[in-house]
């Protein structure tokens, strides 16, 4: 019998009014450390998944337990990296960064300012901690939220297409960062994304979702083809390219089909 | 890949500021020629400041002009270098600055009660639910009745001394500004309130800390704009029930069919307002350095 799991959706389902928005019902054991990815079309409720578990929206029926508690409202434990807003504009990135900490009575001033040190340098920002995130490029303001979240010190990291707004070679530059962090600093992390390329690169595990309402279609064990190191090298390796487009004939199955 | 690659990213693939802001794709290409009516054009300080000026020096020479030739009837529209010259006196002779001092006090006491009240009540209409259904008739109904209409009233009440003209401002901005305020607060970005609870805030952390510093710019703007519509239902009060103030001093100057002194106590009105406006635009800049 493997340990118990971390984090566990048990028969959840979720409508909002008359719209069905996950299937009935949704189950998902995910371990600690891991590194899921929600794969699928726009729209298809897997956010809403992933909000759910942030405790910022509540299962119509079913629950979603951390380390065996039912989640009911958002806490520092599980930290929110959104798309857009994802950093207050009135603070300087050094005070966005620290705003994860802002709430945290267990933490001496020294501590909180080496643990702001700490992290400002972990997503390469030491340089820019007193700009202001307007004069910042839009990877240095998704790094600063992921920044925050790291030093909020939440154990699930929930993102939701964090990514989505940069070009190319930022986002990759990210990805690679963001897995060394998940692995160096040991979070489990869910990341919804609709491009297929972003999930294979950092997924230890690929859930592919339906179209609306969000049932799961396939599971896809990443870790086990590809272990636990993702580099540039490994993106043009023949093993990337074969699970990719694997992957990628799952998901144009779930874009064709109509529930 | 491929489907997030929206019109931002290929903006940037040829522009020179890839290196920075890539959300910002409003930086289009500088071309040097004439930006005075390119749509949203670029100018230089100088020479939007010199444009200012002009357009102003302009305005005025017309007006001096078309006077001076006879025109317009100057026993209507007396010349500005005669109101000018009014407006001397009357600072030297006839107390205008006391009494526009009085009408500068009259709009901030009303304005600070508004505000006192509106921010709170704003805030609360728009942050509960509950708070809003409740309040939301009551302030549209008031907000529509013409402050004008309820002068009698008003004097029935409070009689004609300082209460009825704070009342009257009060009423004239109050209701008008507690729908704002409600609605800076609901254009808070929902994402900014779901980091505040994720890093573990309590709500009225999340108020305090948050929401309200995140609608301090826009509350500040409608602010700026309130205060001007203050002036507005200033002079209706002082004309109704006043004596002294700068609507006072414009109301008995048309009984002598006084233009000059009419005139020079509007643009009294309106160089408080421009001054006022330069203001508190510099306070918005040095407050909200970070926009």
């Amino acid at each position: 019998m493997a340990p118990a799991p971390y984090l566990v959706f048990d028969g959840v389902t979720k409508y909002f009014g008359d719209l069905e928005v996950v299937a009935p019902s949704f189950n998902l054991d995910i371990a600690r450390n891991e590194f899921i990815v929600f794969l699928g079309p726009s729209g298809s409720g897997k956010t809403t998944l992933m909000r759910m578990v942030g405790g910022l929206e509540t299962p119509s029926s079913g629950e979603i337990r951390l380390r065996g508690q039912a989640i009911r409202e958002p806490d520092r434990d599980r930290g929110m990296v959104f798309q857009s807003y994802s950093s207050f504009p009135w603070l300087t990135v050094a005070q966005n960064v620290a705003f994860g900490m802002k709430y945290r009575l267990d933490l001496t001033p020294d501590r909180k300012k080496a643990r702001l040190d700490h992290y400002l340098k972990l997503v390469g920002l030491s340089d820019f901690s007193d700009a202001y995130p307007n004069k910042v490029s839009g990877g240095m303001r998704q790094r600063i939220a992921i920044a925050r979240t790291l030093a909020a010190g939440s154990d699930v990291l929930l993102m939701d297409e964090p990514f989505g707004a940069l070009d190319a070679q930022r986002r990759e530059d990210l990805q690679i960062e963001l897995r060394r962090i998940q692995q160096q600093d040991a979070k489990t992390i869910i990341f919804v994304t609709h491009d297929v390329d972003e999930a294979v690169f950092l997924a230890d595990r690929i859930i592919v979702f339906s179209k609306r309402p969000a049932r799961m279609l396939e599971e896809v064990d990443i870790a086990a083809e590809l272990g636990p190191d993702r580099t540039l090298e490994l993106r043009d390796s023949e093993r990337f390219f074969k699970l990719r487009t694997q992957v990628l004939k799952f998901v144009r199955a779930a874009a064709g089909h109509d529930n | 890949m491929t489907t997030k690659m929206t019109a931002t990213q290929a903006i940037e693939v040829d522009g020179e500021g890839a290196a920075m802001s890539d959300e910002q794709p409003q930086r289009i290409a500088r071309r040097p020629r004439n930006q005075f009516f390119v749509f949203r054009g670029t100018m230089s300080k100088r020479a939007q400041v010199a444009t200012s000026i002009t357009a102003s020096v302009v305005v005025i020479a017309v007006w001096e002009v078309a006077t001076r030739l006879g025109w317009i009837n100057s026993l209507f529209l007396p010349p500005p270098s005669v109101t000018v010259e009014t407006l001397w006196t009357m600072i030297t002779q006839k107390h205008l600055l006391w009494n526009a001092g009085i009408s500068t006090l009259r709009v901030w006491v009303a304005f600070a009660l508004s505000v006192v009240m509106a921010v709170p009540i704003g805030i609360a209409m728009s942050s509960f639910r509950g708070v809003g259904a409740a309040l939301e008739p009551i302030v549209d109904f008031i907000r529509y009745l013409p402050v004008p209409a309820l002068v009698p009233l008003s004097i029935i009440w409070f009689g004609v001394g300082e209460t009825t003209k704070i009342f009257l401002l009060w009423l004239g901005t109050f209701f008008q500004l507690v729908l704002l305020v409600a609605d800076d607060m609901r254009r808070v970005p929902q994402e900014y309130v779901e980091i505040a609870y994720t890093v573990g805030a309590r709500p009225f952390q999340m108020l305090s800390d948050v929401a309200f510093r995140a609608m301090q710019p826009s509350l500040f703007d409608n602010l700026r704009i309130t205060l001007g519509w203050c002036w507005t239902y200033l002079i209706i009060a002082e004309i109704v029930a006043a004596d002294n103030g700068l609507g006072f001093v414009i109301w008995a100057a048309r009984r002598y069919m006084n233009t000059s002194e009419v005139m020079a106590g509007v643009v009294t009105i309106g160089l408080i307002g421009l001054l006022t406006d330069q203001i508190l635009r510099l306070v918005h800049k040095r407050l909200f350095r970070y926009l």
